[in-house]
């Protein structure tokens, strides 16, 4: 499994190396850092799934001796290595190009927005395929503001409630809230995806 | 005698397709060749042997073993070559290489040397720029470099012009020397059989006709031309099927020796091509179907 991940990243090698100096001219140009790794994260790992989406690809990685889940799982691995390879980065890039070490805020906001995209977007991919994500996206934005103007009108609210209740907890209190869930719904997702992809026909 | 692939009494339902009671039994050291018209279940059944499907009911195994429990330690000794190309494309051969051999434990760099020289292979081109001659080579190549002990091919030969049809039966040839290598491949390209083929398993419309040895086709099967006056109703249903024209009829039988017994002198046999064997099956389950409804 782990020839899986490796796979991935020796695919990824030419798409990383062009990377780098966008990552570089992004950091120097002051945007926010938070936002820059969000943005490098969830693009270096959804291009490294749609490589192998391809039907033929599918029937090279099914008739090679890995197992299903084996190839699944491969995926919700190698998207963690790309988040601390996209963050170790970015680090490093920071301290050299800012003077200034990564905050533990940052690094924790960036790992959740990327673990919950990829929740949400591997089962949804793996269900459909990843080029409908966008559609996906639209549809869900446009049932979200269904619901919040007809049927809860404060869902805002209630989400801006729940956030406070959040942010009013300790620090480290939160972190580990905030930690556990991420973990919880990015384990929920890898076996609903594992569900999903066994079922497929190439 | 050793049986490698067994199916038994395999189902798969599709939209509009189906496989029916699918019993295929593969053995061990010989070539077998996978006859059928195109959208028969070639593909779908070969699918089912490398568990890319799994079938709705019965059941499959590989060197005597489940896919449910030994799935990894069968596709170790599988080798398997599809009529598409189903490596990344960006890359090239040496990089896909790279990507494949951590996954065979038996993984021989010095055999897949052996075979890019033999077949003269450029190891630093982009895939997506060899040609279909190439790709069908670099696959194979790919396949044999982890002593796979069973190969599994879909339509090999499609596609390829006649020069490269013949080196590659010939390689396939050269693969059998040993007698411990097993090749079930699929084709329509029948003549592609004649060479090399011990068995013949024959499907058509998800249904299995016969496997059998090849020279023992020719002792059973036999085209049979006379004239028409020799056809009556109990004559008609020694055949598969008939064709009739103003000249007489031509029709094929299963069963050369009964033939014989019942015309005698009166006809002329001919030895069947499998072409004939496949033709003229469809066409008698055809009127079968007709003469039913």
């Amino acid at each position: 499994m782990l020839n899986l991940v490796r796979k991935d990243i020796l695919l990824q090698k030419n798409t990383l190396l062009i990377m780098l100096p966008l990552l570089i001219i992004y950091l120097l140009s002051g945007s926010s850092v938070t936002w820059v790794s969000i943005v490098f994260c969830v693009v270096v790992i959804m291009n490294a799934f749609a490589f192998d989406e391809k039907s033929s690809i599918n029937l090279l990685l099914n008739s090679l001796p890995y197992t299903r889940k084996e190839i699944v799982s491969s995926k919700y691995i190698s998207a963690c290595v790309f988040t601390l390879l996209v963050l170790f980065t970015i680090f490093i890039g920071n301290l050299v190009i800012h003077k200034e070490i990564l905050q533990r805020e940052q690094i924790l906001i960036t790992i959740s927005i990327v673990g919950i995209f990829i929740s949400l977007a591997f089962p949804f991919s793996y269900f459909f395929k990843s080029q409908y994500l966008l559609i996906g996206f639209g549809v869900s934005f446009v049932i979200y503001m269904v619901i919040v103007n007809t049927f809860i009108v404060d869902l805002n609210d209630r989400i801006r409630d729940l956030i406070q209740i959040m942010l009013s907890f300790s620090n480290t209190q939160m972190y580990l809230l905030i930690i556990f869930s991420v973990m919880l719904l990015y384990i929920i997702s890898w076996l609903f995806s594992i569900r999903i992809y066994s079922k497929k026909v190439f | 005698m050793e049986n490698v692939i067994e199916l038994k009494d395999v189902n798969k339902v599709f939209k509009g397709f189906q496989l029916k009671d699918l019993n295929i039994s593969v053995k061990k050291g010989f070539i077998t060749g996978f006859i059928g018209g195109n959208g028969v279940g070639k593909s779908t059944t070969i699918k089912l042997i490398l568990n890319l499907l799994q079938p709705d009911s019965g059941s499959i195994s590989i060197f005597g073993l489940d896919y449910k429990k030994h799935e990894k330690e069968i596709k170790q000794r599988i080798g398997f070559v599809f009529d598409e190309n189903i490596f990344y494309e960006n890359i090239t051969l040496n990089e896909m290489k790279k990507l494949v051999k951590p996954a065979y434990k038996k993984w021989d760099d010095e055999l897949f040397n052996h075979y890019v020289e033999k077949f003269e292979l450029p190891l630093n081109k982009k895939i997506k720029h060899l040609s279909k001659g190439m790709m069908m080579k670099a696959s194979l190549t790919i396949a044999l470099s982890h002593h796979a002990e069973l190969i599994i091919m879909d339509e090999p030969t499609s596609g390829l012009d006649p020069i490269y049809r013949r080196e590659l039966l010939d390689i396939l040839h050269d693969l059998m020397q040993n007698g411990e290598r097993t090749i079930f491949f699929s084709t329509h390209i029948t003549t592609d059989l004649d060479r090399i083929a011990d068995y013949i398993a024959f499907i058509h419309n998800g249904e299995h006709i016969f496997t059998k040895e090849y020279y023992k086709i020719e002792e059973e099967y036999a085209i049979v031309k006379g004239g028409t006056n020799l056809l009556d109703r109990d004559t008609e249903r020694e055949f598969i099927a008939i064709r009739k024209s103003n000249h007489g009829f031509e029709a094929l039988t299963a069963n050369k020796k009964r033939i014989e017994d019942i015309f005698g002198e009166a006809i002329i046999m001919e030895k069947p091509t499998l072409e004939d064997i496949m033709l003229y099956t469809k066409k008698g389950r055809e009127e079968n179907v007709e003469s039913r409804s």
